[in-house]
């Protein structure tokens, strides 16, 4: 099985027939690439951009960042994928990839997320629900310390189990466990806070 | 009360599907009973979509892919990609291209014309342009 779709991976190379690529799993995907594929890190790219770049926006809070954070991570991946084998699925290493580029960057800039910063277009021209409570959302996770934001993003924005986030992050079950549940509750104290200081 | 704050320490694991079997039953005898404690779930059920709506605008841009082949070294425009471009791009390179060699036709031709403006008949009937060559290729149609 593994075998027949070899060549048909390998041959596949030009972006029209992407059919034998569409229906190979990333296991496949990243086995291809390691063998020098290009259509087949152009299919990993296409199937995992949106939620890598939804990752480190959560973490970033600011779109432009979180692109040039995964095309970092999308180039790190290329660049590790000789030593990839396979260990843990691919989305589990691209998020942790994700992750530690995004934490990386978050220590050099120690930017403060300040309120300002995020209710700025709340006050320019009331903007609607979604857009308000969007905005919130992002102020809240920058306000938790990054070790909850981690787990809670890993989880909810990345859907990982929590045997894969106890994989990208080095944790054992116990503490991812825990940690979540304290990092929802984080969360909603926050929200709470800030919602009564807006309506106040 | 203690049971209470046992049960929602579980919560978080139970709504992630990641409750041993044993807790999660524990923890839905305790549900139906508890009012409280069914208001704390709900609370913290809705939390997953709130963080996850507050990226669903984010739109991936069109060159993220290009960007990453080419820092890898693959870059390649593929049809696709091609066919996705603007026209804008060529249009604008083709406009410059023409007024770049209309001007070179002026310049050549108020070389060339330059006796015949200057005399003192077109002067007179109005016809001269006022240094700027701006009237030039209406004129030169005229004297065709
Ligand atoms: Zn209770």
């Amino acid at each position: 099985m593994e075998e027949a779709l070899r060549p048909r991976l390998v041959s596949a190379e030009k972006p029209g027939d992407g059919q034998a690529l569409a229906a190979a799993s990333d296991a496949e995907l990243t086995e291809a690439c390691r063998r020098g594929s290009q259509a087949a890190f152009r299919e990993l790219l296409s199937r995992y951009r949106k939620p890598a770049l939804a990752l480190a926006y959560q973490m970033l809070g600011d779109a432009e960042d979180a692109e040039d954070a995964a095309q970092e991570a999308f180039v790190r991946v290329f660049q590790a994928i000789p030593q990839f084998r396979g260990q843990a699925a691919f989305s589990t290493w691209l998020y942790r990839i994700v992750t530690n580029t995004c934490l990386g960057r978050l220590r050099r800039k120690r930017e403060k997320v300040s309120l300002e910063r995020v209710s700025e277009p709340r006050s320019a021209d009331s903007p609607s629900q979604q857009v308000t409570d969007a905005l919130m959302t992002r102020q809240v996770l920058s306000m938790m310390s990054p070790t909850l934001q981690t787990v809670l993003l890993l989880r909810v924005e990345g859907g990982l189990s929590y045997r894969e986030i106890a994989e990208t992050l080095g944790l054992p079950m116990g503490t991812v466990r825990s940690r979540l549940s304290k990092a929802r509750t984080a969360f909603r104290k926050l929200w709470l806070e800030l919602s009564e200081m807006g309506d106040g | 009360m203690l049971a209470c704050r046992l049960i929602q320490k579980d919560l978080s694991s139970y709504l992630d599907g990641e409750l041993p079997a044993a807790r999660a039953a524990r923890l839905e005898a305790h549900l139906r009973t508890c009012q409280r404690c069914r208001e704390e779930m709900a609370a913290l059920e809705g939390i997953s979509d709130q963080i996850r709506a507050a990226s669903r605008h984010l739109q991936v841009s069109r060159d993220f892919d290009q960007r990453v082949l080419r820092a890898v070294g693959y870059y390649q425009v593929t049809r696709a990609e091609r066919r996705r471009k603007p026209l804008t791009k060529p249009l604008v390179v083709i406009a410059l291209i023409l007024l770049a060699l209309l001007g070179m036709i002026r310049h050549f031709f108020s070389r060339t014309l330059a006796l015949p403006v200057r005399s003192p008949a077109a002067a007179v009937s109005g016809l001269a342009p006022a240094a700027s060559g701006a009237a030039m290729p209406d004129r030169d149609r005229s004297q065709r």
